[in-house]
């Protein structure tokens, strides 16, 4: 069954990747162009001429700014981010448990893209075996959330331990020396809000560490999730916001993997996957094989 | 899901003297976890905390108001003197204590196991006996290997010793023993730190800390409670629970290795006898405030003889002996000489009273209605009181320091603020529900024991007749005793 569906998949996905090129661009695409990236980005009419390059939707934006203020509410509208944030360290923990010949080092340093107000970024820098971390995030105002959250712990606030910039990927220098990139790069659940994943993850990948990882998280573009992010999640449940997500916008597991196979990424046993669900009451499951259907973590290894 | 009130409300409804800028002009001291209360269960979490690896780096106070060290068992405790406050252990809660190292340094000779219970009803006599060889069917016997103890007897002191010997090994704590907790304020949002959802802490001492965990362990009046502003519902019993230690003529029916722990339901209320070392045994009465008043009133023969009356006599014979002014002793004498008891099924005889074991205290329900606040959580006493019929009012508070201190080790792995309602969401959930339905259950025994006459007492005996004759539902009620 995944084998059939997957031909049409990775067509719809390159489709996606390429549709800059190929299709003749919407009113939209115009003024939020292919550079920038995220959901949360250009905001307001103002930054999105300041960013004239960006390439994310406009729409996305204020939609976003609309979040920000409850962004930490454990009860608002970012409740599920919240909880799914501690299965992103497993996750994780999980991609850098295998092993591999050259190992990281004991202390890690972190890039987080698409940072909104922090939730995973702070969680990360807590870990006993962070070095860093560097959260970036091209909307100010999600970003000034996130700065003023971390005051509220002294921890954060220890030199270097976490780092907020307001830039986009693109804006980001690319350090000269590999040794100096980042261990992991993290990207959650930003993939499926982005007009161009491949360009947009090219960028991502300039930032890894040789041996490093790429992790992101995001949603199956299927007919079930389609049901459970925009009809139940959104509608019936109203546990996340409407107009959050726009289906079109979804990357499958098996479009990542060839994209990245065709990369030269993940080889020997440098690409995992997981698949979770949300349950109402019970909050989120990893389900083996439901990265085929809903959301999903997918983590890619640059080869040594 | 329980409510939440913010802390800055909360805080106006305190009951605790507020404070303004003086204390917050210097800057507290920062911390973890800070505990306040070293009683069983605030003891048991934080040797949890420093016994795991993982919340070994927590930086952890506990604050007590009394002297800790003043109050261990020493170590040359002679074996025929005994403390009054003792609980029921169970095989859960010793487990707990064994996973973090505690149990080893326990006092063991001063704690008796005992493999049997016999509870019945004072007005039908139905009864019930628990043990686990009955429990099991003959079809699958017990093996050898499996335990036959059903709870340990232990006195609440020598728990704390032995939880306070295990937490020094470890280290790391600041135990700030004799200091009180004069105030807890909410800390200030200043250019270079917001403090403004942590708990400042003033103490006795004059220092301050501030908590990105608060944790009330301090007892049925929590002052932390009071201070996250988290309601406690309940009632009185209008029952008092009389405790002594008691010497009897022999070390029971069963010998020194099979102890036997012995319950008759009165219709006011439970009168329990709790085997301990040797020939000792540890009473708990349930009663009225005049009765209890009048029990403790009372010449050591006298109430020794109340207590052998209260396992064999009628309620009826009870409450005429409990108008006499004194001469319970003779007067119970004189009855038992006329009346036909069958001994073996009773507890052996009390023939004298520790001196100065004689105490009681009023029996409350209590259940906070929520375990958790923005960076507060409540363990213990502190979250919910029961009624001692079911000894387990220690052993909750042990449940509550396991799970809290799993939910702070999860929190800490996935890099949580261990503070956040978030991460202390799992505890809540996790011991809410099943506190609340042992509280339940040992309500609505109180309530079906507490009737004297009418077609309830023949179901109720029904029910104890009944249960006794199933195995299977026997077993359940004993894993649940058992905490298994
Ligand atoms: C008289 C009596 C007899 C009992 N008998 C039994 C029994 O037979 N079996 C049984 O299972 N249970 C019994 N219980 C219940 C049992 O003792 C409790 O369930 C158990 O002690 C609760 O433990 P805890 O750690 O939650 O609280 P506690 O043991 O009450 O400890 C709270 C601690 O907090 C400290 N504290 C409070 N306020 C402050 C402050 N502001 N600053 C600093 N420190 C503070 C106190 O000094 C105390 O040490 C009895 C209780 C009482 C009162």
């Amino acid at each position: 069954m995944a084998s059939r569906s997957s031909s049409r998949a990775v067509h719809a996905f390159n489709r996606a990747f390429e549709q800059t090129s190929q299709r003749p661009l919407s009113k939209r695409q115009e003024t939020a162009s292919i550079t920038a990236l995220t959901i949360r980005c250009s905001s307001t009419a103002s930054q999105s001429s300041a960013h004239s390059q960006s390439s994310v939707d406009p729409s996305e934006v204020s939609h976003f700014n609309n979040l920000a203020e409850s962004w930490w509410d454990p009860h608002g509208p970012s409740r599920l981010l919240h909880l799914m944030n501690p299965l992103r360290h497993t996750f994780i923990s999980r991609c850098l448990s295998t092993p591999f010949r050259s190992p990281l080092p004991q202390k890690l340093q972190y890039l987080d893209v698409g940072c909104g107000g922090g939730i995973f970024a702070e969680s990360a820098a807590r870990l006993p075996s962070t070095k860093s971390v560097t959260a970036i995030d091209p909307t100010p105002e999600v970003l000034k959330i996130a700065e003023a959250h971390r005051k509220r712990d002294p921890t954060l606030l220890q030199p270097g331990r976490l780092t907020y910039l307001n830039k986009s990927i693109e804006e980001l220098s690319i350090p000269g020396a590999e040794k100096a990139k980042y261990d992991v790069v993290s990207l959650f659940e930003v993939l499926e809000h982005v007009s161009t994943p491949s360009s947009f993850l090219e960028q991502l990948m300039q930032h890894v560490k040789p041996g490093g990882w790429l992790v992101l998280s995001t949603i199956a573009r299927t007919w079930t999730s389609w049901m459970v992010t925009n009809v139940m999640a959104e509608d019936v449940f109203g546990i996340v916001p409407k107009g959050t997500h726009e289906w079109s916008k979804y990357v499958n597991e098996e479009e990542l993997r060839e994209w990245f196979v065709k990369k030269g990424w993940g080889s020997d046993g440098g690409m995992k996957v997981m698949g979770v669900v949300y349950v109402p009451g019970m909050g989120w499951k990893e389900v083996p094989g439901g990265e085929g259907w809903g959301n999903y973590f997918f983590g890619v290894r640059k080869s040594a | 899901m329980s409510p939440r009130l913010p802390l800055r409300v909360q805080w106006a409804r305190s009951s605790l003297p507020r404070r303004f800028a003086s204390s917050s002009a210097t800057s507290p001291e920062i911390y973890d976890v800070v505990c306040v209360g070293g009683g069983p269960a605030g003891l048991s979490l934080l040797t949890g905390l420093r016994a795991s690896a993982v919340t070994s780096n927590l930086k952890i106070a506990l604050i007590e108001g009394q002297d800790l060290q003043k109050n261990r068992l020493p170590q040359d405790a002679q074996l025929d003197r005994f403390s009054n406050r003792c609980s029921s252990l169970t095989p859960a809660s010793v487990k707990n204590l064994q996973e973090i190292g505690a149990w080893s340094h326990a006092n063991i000779a001063r704690i008796q196991p005992y493999q049997e219970m016999q509870v019945w009803d004072g007005v039908s006599d139905a009864r019930i006996s628990f043990d686990w060889d009955s429990a099991r069917s003959m079809l699958f016997p017990r093996k050898p290997t499996q335990p036959t103890t059903i709870a340990y007897m232990i006195e609440n002191v020598n728990t704390t010793t032995t939880l306070l010997d295990r937490l020094t090994e470890l280290g790391g704590v600041d135990i700030l023993s004799s200091t009180k907790v004069d105030t807890i304020e909410l800390g200030q949002n200043t250019e270079e730190l917001d403090l403004s959802s942590w708990p400042i802490l003033t103490l006795s001492n004059g220092r301050t800390l501030a908590a990105r965990l608060l944790v009330g362990a301090d007892g049925a009046n929590s002052p932390v409670r009071t201070f996250a502003g988290i309601p406690s519902r309940g009632f009185d019993y209008n029952r008092h629970g009389v405790v002594a230690t008691l010497r009897l003529e022999g070390p029971g029916r069963g010998g020194l290795d099979h102890k036997i722990a012995y319950q008759r339901f009165l219709p006011t209320g439970p009168i329990a006898m709790l085997p301990l070392p040797g020939n000792l045994s540890s009473l708990v009465w349930s009663t009225t405030p005049d009765r209890a008043t009048k029990l403790k009133s009372l010449s050591p023969p006298d109430f020794s003889a109340m207590i052998n009356a209260g396992f064999r006599l009628s309620p009826t014979d009870l409450d005429y002996l409990h108008t006499l002014p004194s001469g319970q002793a003779d007067e119970i004498a004189w009855r038992e000489k006329h009346m036909q008891v069958n001994e073996s099924s009773l507890p052996m005889k009390v023939i004298d009273i520790q001196p100065g074991t004689v105490a009681s205290f009023p029996l409350k329900m209590r259940h906070a209605d929520t375990y958790t606040g923005d960076r507060v959580a409540l363990v213990g006493d502190a979250a919910h009181t029961i009624h001692p019929l079911a000894g387990q009012g220690l052993n909750q508070g042990q449940g509550d320091a396991a799970a809290l201190a799993r939910t702070i080790k999860s929190a800490v792995e996935t890099g949580q603020d261990i503070g956040s309602l978030l991460a202390l969401e799992q505890y809540n959930s996790e011991r809410y529900a099943e506190n609340n339905a042992m509280l339940g259950v040992c309500d609505k025994l109180h309530r079906l024991y507490s009737i004297e006459s009418g077609p309830i007492v023949g179901l109720r005996s029904f029910g104890l007749r009944a249960v006794d004759s199933l195995s299977p539902l026997k077993s359940f009620f004993m894993g649940r005793a058992a905490g298994v």
